[in-house]
């Protein structure tokens, strides 16, 4: 039984190991990535990860509270992913706006001079 | 004896499970490397929070035992089963409203009847050339 319970350990830290690798991977993509789409994506991803990472750590540990807070990060990254895609849609649509309206603001203004002399 | 056997027998399959979804992470990552565009890396990336994810929490239950931690398990892998298509969908949304030459990458249609009309093309084509060759 204390040999099942040494390669129990060993396989827990292996998988820990190798995960935390990935994520520096993914945190490379995140950085790297042109869009901003593609950022959101390398962070939900992370996000995927680490929550695995906590379940392996509770069953390493023996806390089984350790469960909630996965359940508890996955929500808050959905939540994370949802705010900031709706986010960045509205700060485009305001540059954009904005954008339009100095360059109607601008042939407007030429108009005007052509018009009223 | 009877019970040592079965022990390794979980250790051996929860192992084996807890293997494949790191190495479907592992597919993920070189999928999202690879491809060269935000909707194409979406696909590879949507893969390891489905896959992936239901294949380590399967074989962390079956080490864990029959015990609570096994429900709030099976509970993680169904609300992002819900939530991973939401998130994509958005995301994609996302992409195609800001990128101001997204004809670059793909084309889009915004008539139906038209991608079906040049799909019956296509195939009215290979028939014709399948029957020359």
């Amino acid at each position: 039984m204390a040999t099942l319970e040494m390669i129990y350990e060993k396989m827990y830290i292996a998988v820990l190991v190798i995960l935390a690798v990935m994520l520096f991977v993914c945190l490379i993509r995140a950085v790297r990535g042109p869009r901003v789409a593609d950022r959101i994506v390398a962070v939900n991803m992370m996000g995927t990860m680490v929550i695995v990472m906590i379940a392996v750590l509770s069953l390493l540990l023996e806390e089984g509270f350790l469960v909630d807070i996965c359940l508890i990060y996955a929500m808050v990254s959905f939540l994370a992913v949802v705010v900031i895609s709706k986010v960045y849609m509205g700060v485009y649509a305001e540059r954009y706006q904005r954008y339009h309206r100095n360059e109607n603001k601008e042939n407007g203004e030429g108009v005007h001079e052509h018009g009223n002399p | 004896m009877n019970m040592e056997i079965l022990e390794w027998i979980r250790l051996l399959a929860g192992g084996a499970l807890l293997l494949s979804g790191l190495i479907i992470f592992l597919i993920e990552l070189y999928g999202v490397f690879h491809m060269k565009y935000v909707l194409n890396r979406m696909h590879a990336a949507a893969m390891g929070d489905t896959l992936g994810i239901s294949f380590s929490l399967v074989g962390l239950m079956i080490l864990s035992g029959i015990n609570f931690t096994t429900l709030k398990m099976m509970l993680i892998v169904i609300f992002l089963w819900f939530a991973s298509p939401v998130s994509s969908h958005l995301l994609a949304r996302l992409e195609v409203m800001t990128n101001e030459n997204l004809e670059n990458h793909c084309r889009n249609y915004s008539d139906l009847a038209v991608l079906e009309k040049e799909l019956k093309e296509e195939k009215e084509e290979e028939k014709t050339g399948g029957e020359e060759v």
